[in-house]
């Protein structure tokens, strides 16, 4: 596996912001869902947005520009996503999603080698407080 | 008694199993799966200081933490580790030298085991197709949880052709396969030592809880 130089991991390469988050937004996708709780269909002041809204927002760009790019295989798929929930998005609320490279690691299966690598969105609010982190686990074929 | 020796919670990157959830499994499914223990064996690490004492106070089964490695000759469960060892491989390498992992883990107090050996490019069987066979291996996993139709049945002429002990393992990911295969044993185990101990020369066979 091509080294990875360590400073790449943890290092905030992209930070994006959306918002305001609108209450029809909100609804919109719980509804999407078949979602029926009040809280995440009924515009009003306990309204919040349902809890796997966060996974709409990703930040611009894939990879820091300096990220070796013989790490990144022709052929790759999403492996999954880890996401730890914080303080709930409530209409007016923007999020902002900080973007660095968690981790990366090998291993080997049935079909082959891979190489994983955990891209993290660390998301915060308008008042800095934590909304969510979600980890994004990539898998390229070596 | 009857342990299953090679499962993953959490700590593996593949695993979503807490492993709290795996004993509540074993207690509800007692009839069926008659466990005493587990061992968990996390890929490509091992954390020192993993103290599972309060979980089996509370559910009175034997928890021993063990790893799997990755090497050259496909995936290797390691009993016993402890810190010469650990300083001795890194265990994250997908790479390992499987010969000097059977021989070293062995010296240091430990013994090395491959898993799931007739699964393709990451099983024993494969390897043994082009490179000469591993001096020092002890006991291959006969049954695997984990193994696909043929994979375990192609095994036993493994262990015929080079005289090797059977094991087995459930290979757990998810908490409800805990235990639907696992080992045997005539003595008591209490402890890693005891284990190893027992691997190396003890009296044992794989055990298959799959209807």
């Amino acid at each position: 596996m091509a080294r990875i130089d360590p400073a790449l991991l943890e290092r905030v390469f992209d930070t994006t912001e959306f918002g305001p988050i609108t209450a029809s937004e909100m609804v919109s996708f719980a509804r999407s869902l078949g979602e029926q709780a009040a809280c995440y269909v009924e515009p009003g002041p306990d309204l919040r947005a349902h809890p796997t809204f966060c996974v709409k927002f990703r930040g611009r760009k894939g990879f820091p520009e300096d990220f070796p790019a013989a790490l990144l295989g022709p052929m790759s798929f999403d492996a999954g996503k880890d996401v730890a929930l914080g303080e709930p998005i409530r209409p007016g609320d923007t999020v902002r999603v900080a973007s660095s490279v968690h981790d990366v690691y090998e291993k080997t299966g049935r079909s082959g080698g891979m190489t994983f690598v955990v891209v993290r969105f660390t998301m915060t609010n308008q008042r800095g407080e934590h909304v969510a982190t979600i980890d994004n686990r990539l898998m390229y074929r070596t | 008694m009857i342990l299953d020796l090679h499962l993953h919670s959490e700590r593996s990157d593949d695993s979503r199993a807490p492993v709290e959830q795996y004993l509540k499994i074993l207690q509800r499914k007692r009839d069926e799966r008659p466990l005493d223990g587990i061992v968990l064996t996390e890929h490509r690490q091992f954390d020192l200081h993993r103290d599972f004492r309060d979980l089996e106070d509370r559910y009175g089964l034997l928890i021993l933490n063990a790893a799997e490695v990755e090497t050259n000759y496909g995936h290797i469960l390691v009993y016993g580790v402890n810190e010469a060892m650990l300083a001795r491989f890194d265990f994250g390498d997908v790479r390992l030298p499987a010969q000097e992992v059977v021989s070293e883990v062995a010296r240091l107090g430990g013994i090395a085991l491959p898993c799931h050996p007739g699964r393709p490019n990451v099983g024993l069987l494969a390897h043994y197709e082009t490179k000469p066979p591993l001096d020092g291996v002890v006991a291959v996993e006969a049954k695997n949880g984990g193994s696909k139709r043929g994979e375990d049945e192609r095994v036993q002429d493994l262990i015929e052709r080079f005289g090797y002990r059977a094991f087995g393992g459930s290979d757990a990911h998810l908490v409800s396969f805990v235990g639907i295969c696992a080992t045997e044993f005539d003595a008591e185990i209490r402890c890693m030592d005891d284990l190893v101990r027992e691997l190396r020369g003890g009296s044992y066979r794989p055990a298959d809880f799959r209807r």
